[in-house]
């Protein structure tokens, strides 16, 4: 029952926000963004299930499965339940929409109600996409979370944000075509076999063999290969994965901050997770055979490296986050195609670091421009100066970017890279991995840049006002955040005992686990 | 903990906590760096206060870890922390956990000493002249010697790294303390940058090292319970029990493991400075005096040979690393040395100095000489801390100014900054007795003696090299000393310095004594002439004073020295010329003491004048290469400037134009014909959400129909 309240009381909050009065709205949304906040916190206290919700001998967390409707031979249900691998992006959900909200009192100036009625609809649709476990019903929410943020972007955003809102929207429900007809192309071949569209259903049967129909004439494997394919390419889009990444940039450019927060802390994580649950988990022997996980560990190494080069070109400082948000995401297809524990599991690590490291850096960007009014580079200096406390925490934000011990991302990097390593499916995985780690030198490169111009060196910006220090109510959630990443830094199994229970059953699906024991769990040597 | 020699309880100091709690050492400086983040401008001297506090405490605990460990306590090897736990062995498991053993407890004290005694040296230096900001200076402080400890406390190479990044990063901070002006904040950028490069290939060491060995502890808990990455990597090629180890890309275990120690060397290179990365320390001399003194002398800087030495067993596997390690160590102390012989800035001087005597520790390391490389970086510790203690003395004295032709005849006025920087400066030109000569020559006699030992011959270049660098080592020291003290004052400063606090004169004087007195430890150039147990690094890091457990680890000297000398490992002989090994040490002693003074007295004649003149300049073409340090920075930035910006640049174009012009076509052309799509575009919002719904009700409507739905 908690997941409906979680649901029911953020759309019950967003409905109350719409119809707030401007002036009250901001503080209204911001104190009804903490019941699915407290939802689910006291919910991850109570979170005993074990194993991958979609495959057998697991238990999920807060499930309910009860019959919707009939279409056809196929029984639709309202099915929700959580395992290690959507909990922590629930939590993210809550945690980053609170502060999301509460970086935006300073900046959103007009249509208040609507603007905090939308962050709070998203976060809705956001939370069932990472409960639900039909396929219908998720792709309800999957599709509900592009309306909100296309308002978000075409009516808040910069100047070009109708441009922007309309590419994002056209080009990631473009995607999400693509990959409907590639999971449908999957139901069909599934055949008299399944009478449900449950997403644990579909996984099972597949992973049963059951796929016995043709579909436009293919069959059996190349069936499962076309549909993998269709899969990865819509959900290529929504990652994004180079070379379908061209939204983000504009989209972020336009956004204003607390929405790029949303977008690049939430939104992307939705394509990484719908690529481990469908394709690297229903069509895992596809994804595991050669050269199919070779091809995607170079598309993997591609995003990372040349995501970096991009943000070393640009002179904006939420291009460079954005484009740097492109690479780190390159970082989870490698650690995900590995098919090893801490490659899959630190990919899904990486989901959630990066979602709170990218918020903070969005976050604080955005603070920085309420004061400047300008995100270029060349534009100011000093910032440490007349902001410090904005200034330094945006340094302590670029170090994690960076993978700074200690902190969250580069525990998620290091167990990606310690995981691809290891990757008994990707042929040449040391290599793959070894030039995917140079991202860390290139984020270095334009990170330092950025800081050494914009944030020391002496004051220096034309305004015709004086810059002041951020209010308290910019900062506190920046420092909130960097708190989260330092906690996960230094106290990782926090999350990743639970993402590591999840990820287990996905492994032994091909049992591509390499056979070798490690010595320090043995004592018998 | 092990069991404690009865001797140990009565000697131990039985308030602080000894080898049983060491860890603490890093804990009291963590919590004044949380302390004075949260309350530093309350507190007394604005941080520096508990920053001496912490220091001091932790020096006492590494003191009293010391004197436990000759009581016959330890080692102590102990998980603290589990990061992340490998799920039913499937995964390795990532710790924290602290190995103390005779050489950390060493390195613990040296880092608590200086830590403390520059932070005493920063209340004259930063304190009393004024300096805003102080608050950040003593939080990165703090937070450089928690990293520092926990660092040399590691018992895993994953946590090296973490603490590695963590010195690294406290180095950028303190590097760019005076942020405002734009040579600090570009001097941090590099200093960050350049080892990170380093870093980079020592990370994927660490990964290979995980995938390789599943896991990266550097010893055993106990004999048998649980290998490390060293005893499997050595079991493989000592008994080819390969069983527990993996290799990869096709490799043979010899080559896999040299490759392996050349990634880590990566970021040894990078930290300890060693060409062709050595180009950040210099230019890391924008920050503050006390700072060089601690971090980019001798500290921070030996973290790279530290790690080297920390990990040795494994290098003593591979001959081929070795021989790197060697040439690069010879290289980098000959080269480096030749660029300070121009150097027209005391600070400047002594960084290439320093950059230098790091090449003779990885010359040392490189050669088979463990002690002697952990005995230089004893002794150079000491006295580089000294120098640029005494430097920052000068410069305080002198209104910041650093250029030597700007001083002269400063001896009279500073009668204690004179005497100490005078026995610093002898014991970094190897001057008998001073603790440089010693260790310096142990580094040269260890690589000699295997060199003729028959070896490979890169050794005996790398020798060669060591000992030319020891003739410009002593001509380059004595000519900032006489630049800098003797003569006649050159300027109006100089001939009225500003005089210097106590709190900076008793940090000179401590660190001037153990100049003077370190070589102590380990007088190997008599040891045909002393009894066996004088030698007491050796005996220290042998582990005589302890129990029988640690003697047979893999982790004593004698252990390495065992390695070195098998054929599964590096393979090294010793040759002594004929001469015996009491002979060669006093005959390889007394030839670098008189390559030493030779160029002292060269010195003394051109620069010991009232008046000297600037006698570089008849080097002509040569001196505009050196001073321009070989071009080494120029060609690093043109790499990044001038080959990767613009390759990231024609990215940025092809990714615009071509990617994003084809989806921008695209969109238009095939979805919404021309005007459409811009009346679309530009219409009301509500359309796309209709569109939303339309989308999908088309889509249901499909599968439906398809599904059997009718």
């Amino acid at each position: 029952m908690l997941i409906e309240l979680l649901l029911a009381v953020t759309f019950a909050s967003a409905v109350w926000v719409f119809l707030a009065a401007d002036e009250t709205a901001p503080k209204l949304a911001a104190w009804l963004s903490l019941l699915p906040l407290a939802i689910a916190l006291y919910m991850w206290t109570q979170f005993d299930a074990s194993g991958n919700a979609l495959l057998s001998g697991s238990t999920v967390g807060f499930e309910t499965q009860v019959e919707w409707f009939q279409l056809g031979q196929y029984t639709l249900q309202y099915h929700v339940g959580v395992d290690g691998l959507s909990f922590p992006l629930v939590i993210l959900v809550t945690v980053l929409t609170t502060l999301a909200i509460v970086s935006s009192w300073t900046p959103i100036d007009e249509r208040q109600s609507q603007f905090y009625g939308l962050m709070l609809l998203i976060e809705t649709a956001l939370l069932g996409v990472f409960t639900a476990l039909d396929f219908f019903l998720w792709f309800i929410f999957w599709e509900a979370v592009l309306i909100p943020m296309y308002f978000l972007i075409a009516v808040w955003g910069g100047p070009r944000r109708k441009y922007a809102g309309t590419k994002f929207l056209l080009y990631t429900n473009l995607g999400s075509l693509v990959m409907f007809v590639g999971l449908f192309m999957l139901v069909l071949g599934l055949g008299d076999s399944l009478t449900q569209l449950s997403l644990p259903a579909i996984a099972q049967a597949l992973a049963a063999g059951e796929l016995s129909e043709t579909v436009f004439g293919l069959g059996g494997t190349e069936l499962r290969a076309v549909a993998f394919l269709l899969l990865f390419l819509g959900f290529a889009v929504k990652v994004p994965i180079v070379p379908f990444h061209t939204w983000l940039p504009d989209a972020h450019v336009q956004a204003p901050s607390p929405v790029s927060v949303i977008l690049a802390g939430v939104l992307l994580k939705m394509g990484t997770y719908a690529l481990l649950r469908f394709n690297f988990t229903m069509l895992s022997d596809i994804a595991t055979s050669s050269p199919a996980a070779e091809i995607i560990a170079a598309v993997g190494v591609i995003s990372v490296i040349y995501g970096a080069m991009l943000a070393l070109a640009q002179r904006d400082l939420k291009r460079i986050v954005a484009y740097s948000s492109i690479s780190s995401m390159g970082y989870v297809i490698v650690g995900l195609v590995a098919f090893t524990p801490h490659g899959m599991s630190g990919a899904t690590f990486q989901m959630v670091s990066h979602g709170l490291i990218s918020g903070l850096l969005f976050m604080s960007v955005g603070v920085l421009y309420n004061a400047t009014h300008t995100r270029m580079v060349g534009d100011m200096a000093g910032l440490a100066e007349r902001m410090p406390i904005t200034a330094w925490i945006f340094v302590a934000g670029s170090f994690a970017y960076m993978g700074l011990p200690l902190m969250s991302g580069f525990v998620a990097e290091v167990l990606i890279f310690v995981g691809a390593f290891d990757s008994a499916v990707v042929s040449g995985a040391p290599l793959f991995t070894a030039v995917a780690m140079f991202g860390i030198v290139i984020v270095a490169g334009y990170l330092l840049w950025a800081m050494q111009r914009a944030i020391f060196g002496s004051f220096e910006l034309e305004t015709d006002y004086e810059v002041e220090r951020a209010p308290l109510h910019d900062v506190a959630p920046l420092a909130v955040l960097l708190g989260l990443i330092i906690l996960l830094g230094v106290q990782p199994d926090l999350i990743y005992e639970a993402i590591q229970d999840a990820i287990g059953p996905v492994l032994e699906l091909n049992a591509v686990v390499p056979d070798w024991t490690v010595p320090f769990t043995g004592g018998e040597i | 903990m092990l069991g404690t020699h009865p001797l140990a309880s009565s000697i131990s100091i039985p308030i602080v906590p000894g080898i049983g709690g060491a860890e603490v050492t890093a804990l009291f400086p963590l919590v004044t760096f949380v302390l004075i983040l949260a309350f530093g401008r309350y507190l007394p001297f604005k941080g520096a206060f508990p920053g001496i506090v912490a220091t001091g405490l932790g020096f006492l605990v590494a003191l009293a870890t010391v004197v436990e460990i000759a009581g016959g306590a330890g080692p102590r090897h102990e998980t603290l922390h589990t990061l992340v736990a490998g799920v039913s062995g499937e995964g390795v498991t990532l710790t924290f956990g602290v190995l103390i053993d005779p050489l950390s407890a060493l390195m613990l004290t040296i880092v608590g000493l200086i830590s403390l005694l520059v932070h005493l040296f920063s209340l004259g230096y930063m304190n009393a002249e004024g300096e805003i900001d102080l608050p950040r200076y003593y939080a990165a402080l703090s937070l450089f010697t928690f990293s520092m400890m926990a660092f040399v406390l590691s018992d895993n190479l994953l946590m090296s790294f973490v603490f590695f990044e963590l010195v690294g990063l406290c180095s950028y901070l303190l590097i760019g303390f005076w942020y405002r002006e734009p040579g600090p904040a570009s001097a941090a950028k590099k200093a960050f940058l350049v080892t990170r490069f380093g870093d980079y290939f020592f990370l994927i060491g660490v990964v290979a090292v995980l995938g390789t060995f599943g896991t990266a502890q550097f010893a055993s808990y106990a004999p048998g319970v649980e290998a490390s990455f060293v005893e499997i990597a050595t079991d493989a090629l000592e008994h080819g029990e390969t069983g527990e180890m993996r290799t990869f890309l096709g490799l043979g275990e010899r080559a896999w493991i040299t490759a392996i120690g050349l990634l880590v060397l990566g970021g040894a290179v990078g930290k300890s400075a060693q060409f062709p990365l050595h180009t950040w320390l210099p230019d890391a001399m924008e920050g503050p005096t006390p700072v060089s003194a601690l971090i980019h002398a001798a500290t921070m800087v030996a973290a790279g040979v530290f790690l080297i030495a920390r990990m040795y067993g494994f290098y003593a596997l591979s001959p081929t690393a070795l021989a790197v390690i060697a040439l690069v160590g010879g290289f980098t102390a000959f080269f480096a040395a030749t660029m300070a012989l121009v150097k027209q800035e005391l600070k400047q001087v002594l960084a290439y100095s320093t950059i230098s005597q790091y090449g003779y520790m990885m010359l040392a390391l490189g050669g088979g000489g463990y002690v002697a490389a952990v005995f230089h970086l004893t002794t150079h510790a000491i006295f580089k801390a000294l120098l640029f203690l005494g430097a920052g003395a000068v410069i305080i004295a002198m209104h910041h100014e650093e250029n030597m032709w700007e001083m002269g005849g400063l001896k009279d006025e500073m009668r204690t900054t004179y005497l100490t920087f005078l026995a610093g400066s002898l014991a970094l030109a190897g001057i008998f007795p001073f603790a440089g000569f010693w260790s310096k020559d142990e580094v040269l006699f260890e690589t000699l003696v295997h060199a003729l030992g028959g070896g490979a011959p890169v050794l005996f270049v790398a020798y060669a090299l060591g000992l030319l660098a020891v003739i410009l080592t002593a001509f380059y020291t004595f000519r900032m000393v006489l630049l800098t003290f003797h003569g006649d004052p050159r300027t109006d400063t100089a001939e009225d310095p500003h005089s210097i606090t106590l709190s900076m004169k008793v940090p000179l004087v401590v660190l001037g004594v153990l100049s003077v007195v370190a070589g102590v430890l380990n007088m190997g150039v008599f040891k045909g002439f002393l009894p066996e147990n004088a030698l007491f690094l050796e005996r220290w890091l042998d582990g005589a004073t302890m129990g029988e457990q640690f003697r047979e680890s893999s982790l004593t000297a004698e252990h390495y020295h065992h390695v070195l000398t098998h054929d599964f490992g590096a393979g090294y002989s010793s040759g002594y010329a004929g001469l015996g090994e009491g002979n060669l040490a006093l005959v390889g002693g007394v030839v670098a003491l008189v390559l030493a003074l030779i160029p002292a007295a060269v010195a003394w004649r051109l620069y010991g004048g009232a008046e000297p003149d600037p006698h570089m300049m008849n080097l002509g073409r040569i001196r505009t290469v050196l001073m321009n340090n070989y071009y080494q920075d120029e060609y690093q930035v043109w790499l990044a400037r001038g080959f990767t910006l613009p390759i990231a640049t024609l990215a940025n174009k092809f990714d615009q134009g071509i990617i994003d012009g084809l989806v921008d076509g695209s969109g238009g052309v095939s979805l919404f014909a021309g005007g459409r799509f811009r009346q679309i575009q530009t219409g009301v919002a509500t359309t796309y959400a209709a569109l939303l719904v339309l989308g999908l009700l088309i889509l249901i409507a499909v599968f439906a129909v398809t599904g059997g739905w009718i």
